[in-house]
């Protein structure tokens, strides 16, 4: 299969999976008890045409097809609609929240990916995976998010990005430590220890490059991961960034909102888990 | 392998004690003492009381039955929807396959906390609290299948193209029968999975009731406990509220503790 077949078949699911995105959301939220009721409805402070241009649109989302219809063509045209609750463009609200949420993940994933590597380092030295070395991130992997992120507030040590950078550090640790644990087995390693080669030549001269397509993975494993964790982590820590805004507009059933997180949210999951494998192909090319 | 015995009799002992703890008379999880609220450790009250005087220690007990039961009901459930559509996939015909293996990816193209908030949020958030406990359950079981169905359907292809497997369809035997033969030699993909699955929805529904989509009150589970902790005027009264979530860590590294010897 050539590259540009590949490239294709790949932005072809991709949109795939986007438009059966679009269309699970906005039945799911069509369908959710309440939906069809506006609170400003029974807002005196609107005229009566506003009123019933309220419940003429409620009653124009009484169609799912129409709404269905509606919603993808939005989206194809990059309009992700008005908030119900907020009333204003819902790319708005998004988009300065996409800032929060991407430095908070970025200096997460960033510090996660040091203290595991470093830890994996330094566990991956010694002969076996002691109980010792492997227990912290045993004990962390079992902490819901919620409740790290609860403790760090209530002891008020580190913030948003260490309980994220906690979380990622212990579940990738255990991959860096078995993946470095390996490498220093590999048969040429061993004879270039026993020839004496230095510990930072190795690393940097052979295990990294032959862990590149493992650590590449689990990079993109790494970004999942942490997406996960926004929610928790910026609903109890009062971040403004889009994991409170999904969260807020889940609660309030704004669905123009809730699409268009979604559809960031698939986007990024979706372009991690295949850019590992395409850049991978590419560089081969 | 050595540290599996231990655990799992240390699980045993927890819920053995956790069912006495809950069946002992005048234990109840709704019943509030309104002359002890936030009392500290005493005779009636050993792990002391909550904001509204009810006994801790039953809630506690009364919540992780709860959790666990939920959890493996979801568990089971989500194993054998994964059972069914892996060996669909696999054994269906071509367009089935990729169509489901498409429905997996859109699955799985959602961060796992946004898809169960989005799910559980459109389902009524004010119900009874039974109803609710229901429905959050079934929610992670509805979600849950996808990384397991995957892993099913590789199983499966590999069946597929066995040499007993071509053996058999040449004797002329009909789907059904192939189907007979192909569940019990994936059991040793759905045990790891139905184990692995049960931690991960305990700690789900932990993080759901923390946000407040879990399961309602007066019903005790361990995201309304873990909700407590944002009452920081009770935590400077007691410190007996962390008590629940140090219990729902131990559980939790004793159920991922069977998960990896298994």
């Amino acid at each position: 299969m050539t590259r540009t077949t590949s490239v294709l078949r790949w932005l072809a699911r991709t949109t795939l999976i986007m438009l059966l995105v679009i269309l699970g959301s906005t039945v799911l939220v069509r369908f959710a008890p309440g939906y069809l009721s506006d609170a400003r409805e029974m807002d005196s402070r609107y005229a009566a045409g506003a009123r019933s241009e309220l419940s003429a649109e409620a009653a124009r989302s009484h169609s799912i097809w129409q709404m269905m219809r509606n919603e993808v063509g939005n989206a194809a045209r990059g309009n992700f609609g008005t908030s119900r609750q907020f009333a204003v463009p819902v790319s708005e609200l998004i988009e300065p929240r996409l800032e929060v949420s991407g430095r908070l993940l970025g200096e997460g994933i960033g510090l996660g990916w040091m203290v595991a590597l470093l830890a994996a380092l330094f566990s991956s030295a010694g002969r076996d995976p002691s109980l010792f070395r492997q227990a912290p991130a045993t004990v962390l992997l079992a902490i819901p998010t919620a409740a790290l992120a609860t403790f760090c507030l209530l002891a008020d040590c580190g913030g948003p990005v260490l309980v994220m950078a906690l979380l990622l550090a212990a579940r990738d640790f255990k991959f860096l430590d078995r993946a470095l644990r390996g490498a220093w087995m590999e048969p040429h390693i061993l004879q270039a220890r026993a020839q004496g080669v230095r510990t930072q030549r190795l690393l940097i001269a052979y295990i990294a490059p032959s862990l590149a397509p493992q650590l590449g993975a689990l990079a993109s494993l790494s970004i999942a991961t942490s997406l996960s964790a926004l929610v928790p982590v910026e609903v109890l820590f009062n971040v403004p960034g889009v994991g409170a805004l999904a969260w807020n507009a889940a609660l309030n059933r704004d669905l123009p909102v809730l699409l268009g997180v979604m559809l960031v949210m698939a986007v990024a999951v979706t372009s991690s888990g295949t850019a590992k494998p395409q850049t991978v192909e590419w560089k081969q090319a | 392998m050595k540290l599996r015995r231990p655990i799992l009799w240390l699980l045993v002992g927890l819920i053995v004690a956790a069912s006495a703890i809950v069946s002992m008379p005048r234990a109840s999880y709704v019943r509030q003492d309104r002359d002890a609220t936030m009392a500290t450790a005493s005779r009636s009250h050993p792990a002391g009381t909550d904001a509204l005087g009810r006994d801790r220690l039953v809630r506690v007990a009364a919540a992780f039955l709860l959790s666990l039961a939920g959890a493996m009901a979801a568990s089971a459930l989500t194993t054998a929807a994964a059972a069914g559509i892996g060996t669909l996939a696999a054994f269906g015909s071509k367009s089935t396959g990729w169509g489901l293996m498409v429905v997996c990816d859109v699955f799985l193209a959602l961060p796992w906390m946004f898809l169960l908030m989005m799910v559980r949020s459109a389902m009524p958030l004010t119900t009874s609290p039974a109803r609710s406990a229901t429905i959050t359950f079934l929610v992670l079981a509805a979600l849950g299948w996808p990384a397991s169905a995957r892993a099913v359907y590789r199983g499966a292809m590999q069946l597929k193209t066995s040499d007993w497997m071509l053996y058999a369809r040449a004797s002329g035997v009909n789907g059904v029968g192939i189907a007979r033969h192909v569940i019990p030699n994936l059991f040793h993909l759905l045990v790891p999975q139905f184990i692995i699955t049960i931690p991960a929805f305990v700690m789900a529904e932990a993080n759901l009731g923390a946000l407040g989509l879990g399961v309602g009150e007066p019903l005790p589970s361990w995201g309304g406990m873990l909700f407590e902790l944002n009452n920081s005027p009770m935590l400077m009264q007691t410190r007996r509220v962390y008590f629940p979530v140090a219990l729902l860590v131990l559980v939790l590294l004793l159920l991922e503790g069977v998960a990896v010897e298994a």
